[in-house]
């Protein structure tokens, strides 16, 4: 129950106990609500048209049961989470959704997901793998795909006035974002992992100019606070998949660190790439939303050294060298690099991280677990033995 | 304080059996005890500590810092810190050899791998979600074949000719043990190929460090000596072990104690204490 | 049950044994193509485009997937499992990627083969061509393989559309047009490290002739449509390879294959199956247990005749190329409609899952099958995870019902022949029930 007035950190933290309470509000005013998952699916091209992006999250806290019928165990909890509250009736709310290749299972789910759910709207984005020019040629020419059927579900034009005005109003959320992120650079951060991850899950329940008012209504009340993280001898950096819940960070605080960088879909990975407005403004979506935007499921070629072949450690530096810059700037001494089970993409990418990380001197421990409550217990003693290591 | 009368207490709560140490300053062993854990881990770890001030003849308030560790160590009232086994291990497992590097934990129901330097732990590996390769592994063993587990090491050393057993799963090879039994294949023959198991499964996790010489195995399951020679052939190394493998938890947590109050006393400041309730916790009456 | 009657529980085709035999060879010929000097590419199999283009330039190719079931079958993977286990990588992920991953770092500490490596082993590769086809594990393996590897690596794209958005306006073109220039540049980045010129007439009729290939080959699977059914699974999954991997020069293949049609044509035309006694007509998804193929004797010696099956392994439905002369165009197209060809049927029936699971409903309906042999495993999400929808939509429309039986594609333990025939057992009433069902619905099976 949003309180009348309630701002900044008081006003994140309901909207992260009952995501959809605002969006159910909007809908009664006649709004369209849109949902999505992964930072894959064009979010401008939805503002755009008025329709309100609403990302879909699971819920580590219910037990999995309907999505048994359509998804095996065998793949990522997350998506089986979110497919289960979709069959449960929890994302009825939704006039349509937008789903993009993110990965495989992502990619197979919006094809169940139309099978079982019936939405009244939906497209898929093949977002290509690699970062080829005729990958991102076929990019653009996928969002002028997703730009007709929008039109034709709102009846509206998608104009470039439109889109550039909806690329500034998300850029201007980036922007913010980072603003947020730099509190966190000082020792001790302004805000803590737990606070910043509840503020990146408020973004994704809000339309974006909300979003952007409670960006600044946080930022203003964060640089002003007495009562922020203490002091904590290790400063943390989390890298992996989706995290979309608090407790994997408020475990890892309260053991006894500050988690200040994040590496994750929910996260810094989802703002830290602006948008350049360009003429055709689906060129510069394009290819912000595939070549800016780092993400291990994005295919990276290393440029050949002149005897054609291929060099490991350039390799890493080129896929991860972001990562030592963030470890440098928010004054990093220790990385998580943790994975659910069943998870690829960031499977594969651990030992050639922990290669990288290892050669420039980072700490670091990988941890894997099932997006579950229950699974969080053994890894608590994973991240303090890391913690009195690293200490 | 004089620091020549200090003492100081480990205890290792694990999750088959707790153990306490109390060393003086000079590191002496004054007191050493070991219990089944069971279910009411406050209350026996309570019931331990006063048997091992017992047999010190010490008085709680003669301990300058008492240390907790293991899978229970949050469940210690009177414990002033709470360290991690694995940190534990790794300083008491130095204390009984210098220059260990890599040492193999194999407990009643994991196993950790770690890498020390200087007595300090600097990386680690840890099986706490499945049974093979850990002591629970020989107790379903034993249970299959009606022998006691600390029976088993001697028969598997009677072995001429061990069959491989291949499952990496602990029920699967529970029914390749049962298969191989009803061929007629000579129970020392099995016995042995489970150690070779175990050993092969508690090695493959500790690969996943740098294996470096001194190799030491210590924790509950390096009593058994069958295990001890498969481990050995499996790293093709010289493996030291500890006299007293269950204790090097308990050991470290003890020095690491004394470690910290020495660092307290040299800098002038006061010992961080717990809050040090000993008296039976009320909620279990 | 007389050894005699055991060894014709399943006729197989005789000309199924050359196709096979083709593969054989691949192994020995990339370790030769390497001692001689020549360019070896270890590959993911990427459904022709790829393939051509190495075979025009004189690569010898080998897949790693299939050396990783090879490996598999012969005890030699957990060896390299338990490498890849102790280099950090997870243990939940394909068995096929982990074994060779294993086998690479062996390669590298070697210096060589490894001595004891089944088939004489993979080669170093000058170069890695994977590919975007339905799998994350296809790249990001071969990338991992940067850790012991210093070729470079290649990734095909390939193009996955919605069955609703495959049918907007201009996707077709602009999704064909990406095939072509994704292989365009791949042609540049090869001529650059081979340091030579793709000849394009080889090229064409290199083309021409795999389209052909798989023209015969989808001749010689309709013909299975028949009752009794003359072509077991079996012979398929033996047969099939030749068509995937390019061991050999397409024209040698597609005359097999023609010769296999003649061979199932004259046993159509004579009523002969391909077990004595079609009670039950199968089909079988994703990837069968190769290791254990012995086991579907012993239910054809129930009656069971495995007729179709591995929608992935299948070749695409004929398609007029007439019109596209461009050999680039004309092998996207292939493959474009490899993915693509039920996509007009799933579309006219609301069904979103296009490829994978759309396709079976078809299968199951021209195929007439009684029932569906489902076989998830631990390590291929991409192999199993349409196997519930498949089971979901096949009962749903169709009263056909489903047997699922676990397994694994490295882990060969998993996968109990003893269990699964216990099971069979009581799927033959199902299988019966369903039929009857089938009859009262007005159904032609």
């Amino acid at each position: 129950m949003t309180e009348a007035g309630s701002q900044g950190l008081s006003r994140v933290k309901e909207i992260y106990q009952d995501r959809s309470h605002r969006v159910k509000a909007l809908k009664a005013e006649g709004k369209q609500v849109i949902g999505y998952y992964d930072i894959y699916p064009v979010l401008e091209m939805l503002t755009a048209l008025d329709l309100v992006p609403y990302r879909l999250l699971g819920d580590m806290s219910e037990p999995i049961t309907k999505a048994d019928t359509c998804l095996p165990t065998v793949v990522c909890p997350f998506i089986r989470s979110v497919m289960d509250l979709g069959l449960k009736g929890k994302y009825d709310f939704l006039d349509g959704v937008v789903m993009a290749h993110a990965c495989e299972v992502a990619e197979k789910t919006a094809h169940i997901w139309r099978i079982y759910l019936t939405p009244a709207y939906a497209h898929f984005i093949d977002t290509p793998h690699t970062t080829h020019a005729a990958a991102q040629k076929q990019h653009k020419e996928l969002l002028k795909d997703f730009k007709k059927t929008l039109e034709s579900f709102t009846g509206k034009e998608l104009s470039a006035e439109r889109l550039e005005q909806a690329i500034r109003v998300h850029n201007q959320q980036r922007t913010l974002v980072r603003e947020l992120y730099e509190l966190r650079k000082p020792d001790p951060p302004l805000v803590s992992g737990v606070e910043t991850l509840q503020v990146m899950v408020a973004l994704t329940s809000l339309p974006v100019e909300e979003g952007n008012e409670l960006l600044r209504q946080v930022i203003s009340e964060v640089k002003q606070r007495k009562d922020g993280p203490s002091l904590r001898p290790a400063r943390l950096l989390i890298w992996g998949s989706v995290i979309d819940n608090i407790a994997l960070i408020d475990m890892i605080e309260n053991i006894g660190a500050n988690v200040v960088m994040d590496d994750t879909s929910v996260g810094s990975r989802a703002y830290f790439s602006q948008v350049e407005l360009t003429e055709d403004p689906l060129d510069g979506l394009a290819y912000r939303y595939l070549v800016e935007l780092k993400a291990p499921r994005t295919f990276r070629e290393t440029v050949l050294s002149e005897t054609g072949k291929k060099d490991y450690m350039t390799d890493l530096e080129n896929r991860f060298g972001y990562l030592g810059d963030y470890a440098k700037e928010w004054n990093v001494n220790g990385i998580i690099l943790q994975a659910m089970r069943y998870c690829d993409i960031h499977g594969y990418e651990v030992p050639g991280l922990k290669d990288y990380l290892g050669n420039i001197g980072l700490p670091n421990i990988y941890l894997e677990h099932d997006y579950s409550e229950a699974a969080l217990a053994p890894l608590r003693t994973r991240v303090q033995a890391f913690l009195e290591v690293i200490g | 304080m004089q620091e020549n009368s200090l003492y100081f207490a480990g205890i290792d709560l694990g999750s088959t059996m707790t153990k306490v140490v109390i060393i003086d300053a000079d590191e002496a062993i004054r007191a050493r005890v070991e219990s089944h854990t069971g279910a009411e881990h406050r209350r026996l770890a309570n019931k331990v500590m006063e048997q091992a001030l017992e047999q010190a003849n010490l008085s709680f308030g003669e301990i300058a810092y008492v240390v907790a560790t293991g899978y229970g160590r949050i469940n210690v009232p009177f414990a002033d810190r709470q360290i991690t086994e694995l940190t534990c291990h790794a300083r008491g497992v130095a204390s009984f050899f210098p220059s260990v590097r890599t040492a193999l934990d194999i407990g009643g129901q994991d196993a950790k791998g770690l890498k020390v330097k200087d007595g300090k732990l600097i990386d680690f590996v840890m099986n706490d979600k499945c049974a093979a390769g850990t002591g629970r592994f020989l107790e379903v063993i034993a249970s299959t074949l009606s022998l006691k587990v600390e029976e088993l090491g001697s028969i598997s050393l009677k072995s001429k000719n061990k069959v491989s057993i291949s499952s990496t799963c602990t029920i699967f090879a529970q029914q390749e043990v049962i298969s191989r039994i009803s061929e007629g294949v000579p129970l020392e023959d099995i016995v042995a190929g489970l150690h070779s198991a175990i050993a092969s499964r508690a090695v493959g996790m500790l690969r996943r460090l740098k294996i470096e010489p001194d190799v030491v195995f210590t924790g509950g399951v390096a009593q058994n000596i069958g295990v001890v020679k498969a481990v050995r052939e499996n790293l093709g190394c010289e493996v030291f072990i500890p006299q007293d493998p269950l204790i090097s938890g308990a050991m470290g947590a003890a020095l690491l104690g004394k470690e910290l109050t020495l660092k307290a006393l040299a800098k002038g400041e006061s010992i961080q204490r717990g809050e040090r309730r000993l008296a039976e916790a009320t909620f279990f009456k | 049950m007389t050894d005699e009657k055991k060894k014709r529980a399943i006729s197989r085709l005789k000309t199924m044994y050359p196709l096979r035999a083709l593969i054989d060879g691949m192994y020995e010929q990339a370790v030769e193509a390497s001692k001689d000097g020549k360019p070896v590419a270890w590959c993911m199999v990427n459904w022709w485009g790829g393939d051509v283009i190495l075979r025009t330039m004189d690569v010898a190719a080998v897949y790693p997937e299939d050396y990783s079931a090879v490996c598999a079958a012969f005890g030699a993977a957990p060896a390299y499992l338990a490498r890849s286990d102790s280099d950090g990588f997870p243990t939940h992920m394909c068995g096929y990627a982990r074994n060779c991953l294993g086998y690479a770092a062996q390669m590298k500490d070697l210096g060589e083969i490894p001595p004891e490596a089944p088939m004489g082993g993979m080669p170093k590769p000058t170069l890695l061509l994977s590919s975007g086809f339905f799998c994350d594990t296809r790249y990001k393996w071969f990338q991992a393989l940067g850790r012991y590897l210093d070729a470079p690596l290649w990734v095909l794209e390939m193009p996955h559309p919605g069955v609703k958005e495959s049918r907007m306006e201009g996707v077709r073109e602009h999704n064909i047009n990406f095939l072509v220039e994704e292989l365009r540049e791949f042609i540049a980045f090869l001529e650059h490290l081979l340091g030579k010129k793709m000849d394009w007439d080889r090229l064409e009729e290199i083309v021409d002739d795999t389209i052909e290939m798989n023209r015969v080959w989808h001749q010689v699977n309709e013909l299975r449509k028949a009752r009794p059914c003359p072509m077991h699974s079996r012979d398929f999954w033996s047969s099939m390879p030749a068509s995937l991997y390019m061991a050999a020069d397409p024209k040698v293949t597609t005359d097999l294959y023609q010769k296999m049609y003649d061979e199932v044509k004259y046993m159509v035309d004579n009523h002969i199956g391909a077990i004595p006694e079609e009670k039950y007509r199968l089909a079988f998804a994703e990837l069968p247990p190769w290791h254990s193929l012995g086991f579907f004797n012993q239910l054809a010696e129930r009656g069971w005749n495995f007729v179709v099956e591995s929608w992935a392994y299948h070749p695409p439905k004929p398609i007029d190329l007439s019109k596209v002369s461009n050999p680039l165009e004309r092998i996207a197209n292939l493959t474009y409609q490899y993915f693509s060809g039920y996509f007009e049927d799933a579309f006219k029936v609301g069904d979103w899952w296009g490829y994978f699971a759309h396709p079976y409903l078809e299968f199951v309906k021209e195929y007439q099958c009684d029932g569906i042999f489902l076989h998830p495993l631990l390590t291929c999400r991409t192999a199993t995870n349409h196997l519930l929808v498949v089971q979901d939509q096949l009962m749903r429309k169709l009263k056909v019902p489903s047997l699922v039986v676990e397994g694994d594609i490295v882990d060969l333990k998993l996968f109990d022949p003893a269990d699964a025939l216990r099971k069979a057992e009581t799927f033959e009433e199902t299988m019966s029930h369903y039929r009857t069902v089938r009859k009262e619905m007005g159904l032609a099976w």
